[in-house]
């Protein structure tokens, strides 16, 4: 039959690309039905002028090098991808406006960001290490439990890895307080709170550290050609591995048998029936495009119980001067009102805080001689936008939100940015949700909040997601969001569909 | 003794977070979960982006030099309900079936934003002399046609960070269909900009639009007409053609963007003459080029390239080979034998029919070449501004 398969995954985001990858290279017949005619989701790019832009991508971790390969240098690696890697040496530089506010560049490497800690607040040294340190109780639990395949002693997690339970138990600042962390100096690392879109104070420490350890230690790593580069990377070696990719194709049913289990879609019309559905499409979605009676009762529930994540608001401009001639030397600035993550997180709709990046810093060639492009995101809920807002209105939303935040930033760098721009386009959460089809917008799945976190969703997982013929992967599935979780989850869960389908050791 | 350190956090509060996560889910309701489509950036973006517009021609107005104003409504029916609201400067692609062709061809609204919210779009169709599309639509499209239509698309559109205050725009013949819609948003304070429009056509007959546009100029002193008229002399226009030392002469006293729409002759023209007015790349926009003829006259054009090359086209699963004209673009080769692919712009631009190059070496103008670097790497091409050079073979994703 040339609709059955034995994996289709629906959305070729990063998850989907990378579960497809995986699949379609262990010699699984496997369909990728994504419904834009561009792969990638968010990891894409798009044109304007002269000018090709980075929509989303700020940087991924956990990719390390050739010689010293992390991770995702290694999913891509074994798949035989050859990614053109980037690398940023600085963390970031952070900025807090204000007569007690900082200007601090941290950077990359334990001890180099150590020191600028330090540096900024003396003192601090002592518990910024600890803090770094617990990173390795924590990957020495993580191989624990994943020895015992994720049964372990009571007792020995107990005794021996007690750290880890608090770690993993406690929010980034209670962490950071009963090491006594000098508040500065939590301000100044917790700045990363933007990237997973839940502030310090909630946000899980294991998860918070697990991340900012890859930054620091890693470096920051980025495709050479935009995001585009890594989402058809992978779909040309999808391609090599005999798998099939149909764009334009949304998929708009779930089909079930009598008994529940997944056992194919509907897209454009068309039945395509596979062995198992991979999702990187959000539960939200593929449940209403399901017979509600066939999903379980606790699995509707779970849904129902959780909030969605941010999503951001992104400004992107070409400019007819170089970044040296704009006077911006970073690639990563934050720049806030308050040092508080809680209180930026509040105030994010009134400049409370944003991050501006000039690719050209790591890139120099990513646009035109004498050009320079700089992307400015601030992290908004969908909910956000404001209640009166009306198609009509929506050019001037943009335009002026795009004013009010370019032009504190040309304030607080002091420097002129709008009567360079020869470019300029702005998206929202609107962009989202007509890009991703996510409710609200979303691009972070549910918000990784205190009951929700990525700890708690790894331990749950079994119990969570339990329609046979059905996984999911993507920002909403147990890594939560960012391409580094997407791509890392999306090749655990194909690889189990392998393990499944195919048996013996995937 | 108290304790130290991270010790100080409870290890059994890890243990606690598991009855307590599983109490907040099973309190949580069973309904049905409401849909993405309920969720107001959701909304706004099926308002602004709708996946195709149904319309109807719903009115006819004829002008001079064998052009049309069709008024299209939406067409309740087959389920548009609401016109998309737009940006002035932007496009409508329309979908035809014209013989065995099924083409696409992007027209410019020329009503204005605000006319939508009363219920229709105005395209402005000249007749091209060869023109397969404008033939047909003038030639077949009466009041009732039911009409199918993309989103309004393309980035003509005064974007206030970028441009200048004042818009000097620049009008050959039917180009002027987008300057009709930017004059009324002006008027309707849709836009805050200004708007000094000059106007070329051969004589004022020919001048469509005409009696609006000096009504918008009397209410709206944010509006000016400068007709040039290149074969008629009359006291209250320009004659000739449009040059740098009418720009000049019209042009504020600080910075102005200049907003172009007309045939390639009149970009080539202005294009050389605003040369000398050393204006920054940014405060020049030209309306999308249109469909790319002659790539063979292209100066980074190979030698010695055949006249005429097999395309095998991958769509639907199926196989199918057909011959092409080595200057006619993959798009409308594909098009002339009733292939139905994926097209907005058909100027390079959209990257709507971004496809797969499997096999073979095609050639894409500089001038007119949007895809991305990616693109090159691994092998995408633009089938609207690609000139086969040897046979290809390609994949193509229709839409439904």
């Amino acid at each position: 039959m040339n609709n059955k398969f034995d994996v289709i995954v629906v959305g070729a985001g990063n998850g989907g690309l990378m579960a497809a990858a995986t699949t379609a290279k262990e010699g699984l017949k496997t369909l990728l039905l994504e419904k834009h005619n561009l792969p990638g989701g968010c990891a894409t790019s798009f044109r304007r002028g002269r000018f090709e832009f980075e929509p989303s991508l700020h940087e991924l971790c956990s990719v390390g090098t050739k010689e010293n390969p992390s991770q995702i240098y290694k999913l891509f690696d074994d798949l035989g991808v050859k990614i053109n890697w980037e690398y940023e040496d600085k963390v970031f530089r952070t900025i807090v406006k204000g007569d007690d506010g900082y200007d601090v560049t941290l950077k990359a490497g334990i001890e180099n960001f150590i020191k600028s800690i330090d540096d900024a607040v003396p003192g601090s040294e002592k518990s910024v290490r600890e803090f770094l340190g617990l990173n390795k109780k924590i990957r020495a639990a993580l191989d624990y439990l994943a020895s015992v395949k994720g049964v372990p002693n009571v007792f020995k997690i107990l005794t021996q890895h007690s750290d880890f339970l608090r770690v993993a138990s406690h929010s980034v600042e209670e962490v950071m307080d009963s090491l006594s962390m000098p508040k500065k100096a939590q301000n100044i690392i917790n700045t990363y709170w933007g990237y997973l879109g839940v502030p310090t104070d909630e946000l899980n420490a294991m998860h918070f550290l697990s991340m900012i350890h890859s930054y620091i230690v890693e470096g920051a790593a980025m495709p050479h050609h935009r995001s585009h580069e890594l989402s058809v990377a992978l779909v040309d070696i999808f391609e090599k591995f005999g798998g099939q990719i149909k764009y334009n194709s949304e998929v708009t049913k779930f089909l079930y048998t009598e008994d529940g289990r997944v056992i194919g879609v509907v897209a454009n019309g068309e039945e395509f029936f596979a062995d198992e559905v991979i999702s990187n499409v959000i539960p939200d979605n593929v449940f209403n495009m399901s017979d509600e009676t066939k999903i379980p009762k606790r699995q509707m529930k779970l849904a129902n119980a959780r909030e969605f994540g941010i999503s951001v608001a992104t400004i992107y401009v070409g400019l007819d001067c170089t970044a040296e001639e704009l006077g911006i030397e970073d690639y990563t600035i934050f720049i806030q009102n308050n040092a508080d993550p809680r209180t930026q997180y509040n105030t994010r709709k009134t400049e409370g805080f944003y991050i501006v990046n000039c690719l050209n810093n790591t890139i120099p060639d990513s646009s035109p001689d004498g050009t320079c492009t700089l992307f400015f995101t601030l992290p908004i809920f969908g909910s956000d936008l404001p209640e009166d807002l009306t198609p009509q209105g929506y050019k001037k939303y943009k335009n002026d939100l795009a004013e009010k935040f370019i032009k504190d930033c040309e304030e607080v760098l002091n420097i002129s940015i709008i009567p360079h721009i020869e470019e300029i386009s702005v998206a929202t959460p609107v962009t989202f949700a007509r890009y991703l089809g996510t409710p609200e917008g979303t691009i972070y799945g549910y918000k990784n909040s205190g009951w929700d976190n990525v700890v708690l969703r790894t331990t749950f997982e079994a119990l969570d997601y339990k329609i046979p013929g059905l996984s999911f992967c993507g920002g909403h599935y147990t890594n939560g969001d960012g391409y580094s979780s997407a791509y890392t989850v999306g090749s655990i869960v194909a690889k189990r569909v392998v393990e499944r389908l195919k048996g013996g050791n995937a | 003794m108290a304790k130290k350190g991270i010790s100080k956090l409870s290890v059994m509060d890890f243990i606690k977070a598991v009855p307590k996560r599983e109490k907040i889910i099973s309190k949580a309701s069973t309904n049905s979960l409401p849909s993405a489509d309920s969720y107001k950036p959701n909304q706004i973006a099926n308002a602004l982006h709708p996946e195709k517009q149904f319309l109807r021609v719903s009115k006819i107005v004829e002008h001079s030099c064998d052009i049309k104003t069709f008024y299209l409504v939406p067409d309740a029916e087959k389920g548009t309900e609401k016109l998309a609201w737009f940006s002035a400067g932007q496009y409508l692609s329309i979908n035809l079936t014209v013989g065995n062709a099924t083409i696409t061809r992007p027209y410019s609204i020329s009503s204005s934003p605000r006319e939508s919210l009363d219920g229709y779009y105005m395209l402005t169709i000249k007749r091209v002399k060869d023109g397969l599309a404008s033939q047909y639509i003038l030639d077949n499209w009466t009041v009732g046609t039911e009409v199918t239509a993309s989103a309004p698309l393309g980035t003509f559109t005064y974007e206030p960070l970028r441009d200048a205050k004042t818009i000097i725009g620049i009008a050959g013949g039917s180009g002027i269909t987008p300057f009709r819609s930017l004059a009324k948003a002006i008027s309707d304070s849709d836009e805050d900009v200004s708007l000094t429009l000059l106007y070329g056509t051969r004589n004022l007959e020919e001048a469509i639009f005409q009696d609006e546009f000096v009504e918008i100029a009397k209410k709206c002193d944010k509006f000016r007409l400068v007709n040039v008229l290149s074969e008629e002399n009359n006291e209250s226009c320009e004659s000739g053609f449009i040059t740098a030392e009418l720009i000049n002469k019209y042009k504020p006293d600080g910075l102005y963007s200049i907003f172009m729409c007309g045939p390639q002759a009149m970009y080539d023209f202005v294009d050389k003459e605003i040369e000398s007015l050393s204006l920054r790349r940014k405060f020049i926009r030209h309306e999308l080029f249109g469909e790319f003829f002659n790539p063979s006259k292209e100066p980074d054009y190979p030698e010695n390239v055949s006249s005429q090359f097999n395309i095998t086209v991958s769509f639907n699963g199926t196989k199918q080979t057909v011959t092409a004209d080595a200057d006619t673009s993959i798009l409308r080769t594909l098009e002339a034998n009733g292939i139905s692919v994926p097209a907005h712009c058909r100027s390079g631009e959209c990257g709507w029919c971004h496809s797969k190059l499997i096999s073979g070496e095609i050639y894409t103008p500089k001038s007119i070449d949007g895809r991305r670097e990616a693109d090159l790497l691994y092998g995408y091409i633009h089938p609207c501004c690609s000139f086969p050079l040897s046979d290809i073979e390609i994949q193509i994703h229709p839409t439904k």
